[in-house]
């Protein structure tokens, strides 16, 4: 009855070995050897698995510039495994399409109606996505998401919309749905700066504000904070979520995500209009992160899609504000930064989620590359 | 402490423009020097730089008092300096640009292959995207690429401090962003960064702690993090603020 452990062990290493390819690049046989702490002939077995089912393949190794033979370098085969990831912005629809290994194979953008419901823009994500074969959909949607549930989402207008199942009669096949800021924390956990952060948190600026927040590099169930909708001034401007003096009403969101580069620049030539603005903006973020910062106690703050720009513009304004808003001790190893990826984490993140599930599958079950049969 | 300044001062003639200076850099962090005119920020700059000569003070770099006689003496410690008007030579390429001086070499022959290979990747490393041609001539680079080559160049060479002297007056909003995305990567990865502005937005943008001088004094030295805009404005403009900053000769703060 030995048989199926050691199967199962085998199952877990492939996986393992493959996950660091995946996440760390090519590496030699020796460096997989030291980072996943098996013997030198188990990696040897487990890759020439791995080469024989296509998920990887050796190649001529780098110039070392020492002398002797180059070792040689283990690395994904992008196409053995891919993943499609979909995010839902106002008036925009993008898609990539990610291979194993973090390649984008396939970028994508079609504009959608102002306003468009669930059904219709999932039949624009279907017709992007095509005839493509892919192991994994996820869908990035910005607002609060509770499982395949869009419960409500002032960028979209959207509330409590079954978007996983508008995808699901659209394309013939099971999405996972997860929310912007989320997917970019994890994009920017797995592919940007902040590998290592453990407790990581996500502004992004679209049409409305949310954060994501990962512990880990991983997203929990309900990680997505509605910091747009964070009460900084009682009995303030009227919000569209219902509310008085939520950050995203005062700030005056739904203008910045059009005007922010205009209104930052006009703010560093001297218009005092702009000046104002963009300095009470900073103000009231940096009053709302002070909340959060106190419920989270996260290491490291990121500013991504506009907010980049006004945190670049008016961080003493948000630094003085969240000063006076928080714990000395929550905010004394406290890191701000901006998203090294940009505009592509949301995507980025999106597809690693994609492959985190993809793995965890390789790890109860062993998957031939989609295109042969070779098991 | 990778750098630590002790009681620094400088005369030039009667006039005293630095008067018992204190400062502490460590690596990994931004330390931003805010002043106002004349207050003495460019002249702590050039006595670090080896430009000027300190009249008494010690330097010490990783707990070894030096005596830095010449810029050469800084960049041997691992200080680079990227000055306000940047020493590029406008006729050279990046890569020429950014080992000029210390050209790498094969034989006789200049080694342009692996000059190029290590500026790629210091650039890579900075996560710069906005140089796609190595080989294109600085006087066709924008302020912000520049900077950014002059940026570069001192983290080609191990440095382990480098001070940066206004790195975005010259700067277009966009490009200014950029540059500071940069500085914050610089001390990311863990060199020292002493970084000189006038305007508080960039400092509160990157910096860790802010020390301001105020008439060649420092008044305080503080963490961004316990900071607000108006504090550091007040040191700045009257060196003192709620308990903070500059005491009277006989100990009273009016």
């Amino acid at each position: 009855m030995a048989r199926p452990a050691t199967e199962e062990l085998r199952r877990r290493n492939r996986s393992a070995l493959l996950d660091r390819l995946h996440r760390r690049g090519p590496q030699t046989r020796a460096e997989l050897t030291e980072a996943l702490g098996l013997n030198r002939s188990t990696i040897g077995a487990l890759a020439s698995d791995l080469s024989e089912s296509g998920h990887i393949q050796e190649t001529t190794g780098r110039p070392t510039g020492a002398a002797g033979r180059p070792s040689t370098l283990v690395e994904c085969v992008p196409e053995a495994a891919t993943v499609a990831a979909v995010e839902v912005r106002w008036k925009r629809l993008r898609l990539a399409v990610v291979g194993l290994g973090g390649t984008v194979l396939r970028r994508d953008e079609v504009p959608i109606a102002p306003g468009a419901d669930g059904a219709a823009v999932a039949k624009a994500a279907a017709a992007l996505l095509a005839d493509a074969e892919v192991s994994d959909a996820i869908a990035a949607v910005p607002g609060l998401v509770d499982g395949g549930t869009v419960a409500q989402s002032s960028e979209l207008g959207w509330a409590d919309r079954d978007f996983g199942a508008d995808l699901e009669s659209a394309t013939g096949r099971v999405w996972r749905v997860v929310d912007v800021a989320t997917a970019a924390a994890v994009g920017e956990w797995s592919r940007g700066d902040a590998h290592g952060v453990a407790n990581l948190l996500y502004l992004h600026g679209g049409h409305g504000l949310t954060a994501g927040w990962v512990v880990d590099g991983r997203p929990r169930r309900g990680s997505s904070i509605m910091l747009g909708h964070i009460v900084v001034n009682p009995g303030g401007q009227r919000c569209r979520c219902g509310l008085s003096g939520c950050v995203e009403a005062e700030m005056g969101t739904f203008d910045f995500s059009e005007t922010i580069d205009e209104t930052t620049i006009a703010a560093r030539l001297g218009d005092t209009a702009a000046r104002e603005m963009v300095r009470r903006s900073g103000e009231f973020l940096g009053l709302a992160l002070g909340a959060v910062v106190t419920a989270t106690n996260p290491d490291e703050i990121l500013f991504g899609g506009w907010l980049r720009e006004l945190y670049l513009s008016s961080a003493a304004a948000v630094r003085s504000s969240l000063a006076e808003a928080t714990l000395p001790q929550l905010r004394a190893r406290l890191r701000l930064r901006t998203a090294a990826l940009g505009a592509q984490g949301p995507l980025t993140g999106a597809a690693e989620i994609g492959f985190e599930a993809l793995m965890e599958r390789m790890r109860l079950m062993w998957l031939a590359r989609q295109d042969s049969n070779l098991e | 402490m990778l750098l630590e300044l002790s009681r620094i001062s400088k005369s030039f003639g009667p006039v005293e423009v630095l008067s018992e200076v204190d400062l502490s850099i460590d690596a990994g962090e931004v330390c931003a020097l805010v002043g106002d005119n004349g207050a003495g920020k460019s002249t702590l700059v050039k006595c670090i730089a080896g430009i000027h000569a300190i009249d008494s003070g010690t330097i010490a770099v990783e707990g070894d008092s030096h005596e830095i006689g010449s810029p050469r003496d800084a960049a041997a410690l691992g200080i680079e300096v990227v000055y306000q008007d940047l020493a590029l030579c406008d006729n050279l390429d990046v890569v020429e640009n950014m080992f000029l001086g210390r050209e790498k070499l094969r034989g006789v022959v200049l080694d342009d292959d692996a000059m190029e290979q290590l500026a790629a990747e210091t650039l890579e490393s900075l996560a710069v995207r906005t140089i796609r041609n190595l080989r294109q001539t600085v006087a066709s680079l924008s302020g912000g690429q520049r900077q950014t080559v002059a940026i570069a160049k001192a983290v080609l060479w191990n440095s382990r401090l480098v001070i940066l002297d206004e790195p975005t007056a010259a700067l277009g909003v966009a490009q200014t962003r950029q540059v500071l995305e940069l500085i914050r990567r610089l001390a990311d990865q863990g060199l020292a960064v002493l970084y000189i502005s006038h305007n508080l937005n960039d400092v509160f943008a990157v910096a860790d702690r802010i020390a301001a001088l105020y008439l060649g004094r420092m008044a305080a030295v503080l963490d961004a993090a316990d900071t607000t805009q108006s504090q550091v404005v007040e040191l700045i403009t009257s060196g003192r603020s709620n308990g903070l900053g500059i005491t009277d000769s006989n100990g009273v703060q009016p």
